[in-house]
């Protein structure tokens, strides 16, 4: 029998939501404007883009523009931040370049990169693949740095040899880091690839949303924000339940308080 | 045989200083042996200890085991450590598995050996454990199994014990005898703990505070198999324990009136 108590914790999140929309709802119905519509129109809005052929294969184009710029930028971060955080000559070498890079938003980058790829699939991807690359760079260098020495001479003692040793100890021991860096990449994907297709306006699930703002479809500009946030944190829930998975061994310091799974 | 023939370590600390951590050791440690090296904290032990696994490389001088010269580590050194630097991704099994399966043994004889030596360091039931989930005593006990697995010459071990709270040092100090006493590796241990060096060693280098140099090396002239609760009767052994305390004592006596 489940107690009150947990029963009320286990169900503060969905009431946080509908108290939020309730809200929402009380607010629109007060101000009365075209710009703000109420959650219930809004939520209308939402089955009807979902079964529209042309949105479907805008949001799925999206997708696959964001998977393919977080693989590859997870792909080559890991490798790259675990060598900075190993050898002091490779970290010198980046260091300065990506303390050039990170603050600078990288949809800013977006105007330069579409004037040298144009304003298709690669561009966008490009900027995703940079929006990606920093935090995991970072978590992974963080991660690679604080690997015990005693581990790395026991292993060295075993016979493994300094690639080896890459590979099976500094990449499994800084895994609880790197997997931080890749759950903020994973979101600062989706905020990318969403501003990519802001700026250029083509095809996308952020294309759909501001040509509903253009044409004034505020129900329609509503339902794609809910839209965009429900795959936001559906992402990151899978991600989350991924990386418990993976680092089941690892202390429990590195538990996220923050998670929606 | 371990030959250690006239080792210096310098440090370079933060500026342009130098800091001589060990000045021109010099010793031989015969097959089977069972050797402590005994001094105050900061004494470079630990470091000649690194030396000889090949983890440092000396400032000067030269180390060798049976007679070839040390140029960096391999598995006839295996290192114990007080931190453990178990692999925590790894169970108990994969971690005591680690070595043999490294140097090609098949995974099922490395698994067949892991268990027996699981079983020998007392952590039977545990094979499955993540090394988050033992206590010190436990993680010391398959930091050792982990090292035996791939049969080294010599054991280095670096104040294991260190860590732990005095009843379960005790337990490990008699296991790791017995331990010993079945194939008598040979064993460089590194202690701070004058006791611990009596009751483990057949000879006990004491050295000196910074630079680390050898003071002195005492034999240890106890019959073994040795029984702890025997032994602290012995007035052999607690006259070992008071002579060597002297000695450390004057060490420090000589750091306060150079």
């Amino acid at each position: 029998m489940m107690s009150w108590r947990t029963l009320v914790s286990r169900l503060a999140p969905l009431l946080a939501c509908l108290g939020l929309l309730g809200i929402w709802q009380i607010g629109a119905l007060i101000l009365d404007t075209d710009s703000f519509p109420t959650a219930i129109d809004a939520l209308r809005a939402v089955p009807s883009i979902l079964t529209d052929k042309e949105s479907l294969i805008n949001i799925l184009a999206s997708l696959r523009r964001m998977a393919i710029g977080f693989g590859v930028g997870v792909g080559l971060s890991i490798p790259l931040g675990l060598m900075m955080g190993r050898s002091r000559a490779v970290a010198s070498f980046f260091n300065p370049l990506l303390m050039i890079t990170y603050p600078v938003p990288k949809a800013a980058l977006m105007p330069i990169i579409m004037l040298w790829l144009g304003v298709g699939d690669l561009a966008k991807t490009l900027v995703i693949f940079l929006g990606v690359s920093l935090p995991v760079v970072f978590h992974s260098f963080q991660g690679a740095r604080a690997v015990e020495e005693k581990m790395l001479w026991s292993g060295a003692a075993m016979g493994l040899s300094a690639g080896q040793r890459m590979l099976r100890i500094v990449l499994p021991s800084a895994l609880p880091e790197i997997l931080i860096g890749c759950r903020t990449g994973l979101v600062l994907a989706l905020i990318t690839m969403i501003t990519s297709e802001m700026i250029a306006r083509q095809s996308g699930a952020g294309n759909i949303l501001f040509n509903a703002l253009d044409m004034g479809q505020y129900d329609t500009v509503f339902a794609m924000i809910i839209i965009v946030g429900a795959m936001g944190i559906g992402l990151d829930a899978a991600f989350e339940q991924l990386r418990k998975r993976l680092v089941r061994w690892s202390e429990p310091r590195f538990d996220l308080p923050l998670s929606f799974s | 045989m371990i030959e250690i023939s006239g080792v210096s370590q310098v440090f370079q600390t933060s500026g342009r200083q130098s800091h001589l951590a060990l000045s021109n050791i010099s010793l031989t440690i015969q097959d089977g042996a069972f050797v402590s090296i005994l001094g105050p904290s900061g004494c470079g032990k630990s470091t000649l200890l690194y030396i000889v696994g090949g983890f440092v490389a000396p400032s000067q001088g030269t180390t060798r085991v049976k007679g070839k010269a040390i140029t960096g580590p391999g598995p006839d050194r295996g290192p114990v450590f007080q931190e453990f630097a178990l692999f925590p991704w790894k169970s108990v099994l994969g971690n005591v598995m680690y070595g043999p399966r490294q140097q090609g043994v098949s995974s099922a004889e490395a698994e067949a050996q892991s268990r027996q030596l699981i079983e020998m360091v007392g952590l039977k039931g545990f094979e499955h454990f993540y090394p988050k989930e033992l206590s010190g005593g436990m993680k010391q006990r398959v930091a050792l199994a982990r090292t035996l697995a791939y049969h080294p010459a010599v054991l280095l071990m670096d104040e294991p014990f260190g860590a732990l709270d005095a009843h379960t040092r005790t337990r490990l100090q008699n296991d790791l005898l017995n331990i010993w006493e079945r194939d008598r590796k040979t064993v460089l241990f590194v202690t701070h703990s004058v006791e611990e060096a009596v009751f483990l060693s057949d000879k006990v280098v004491v050295m000196t505070r910074s630079p680390g140099r050898i003071k002195r090396i005492i034999d240890i002239d106890l019959p073994r198999p040795r029984r702890r609760a025997e032994l602290l009767l012995d007035p052999h052994y607690q006259k070992y324990v008071v002579d060597i305390e002297g000695m450390i004592d004057d060490t420090s006596e000589d750091e306060l009136h150079p």
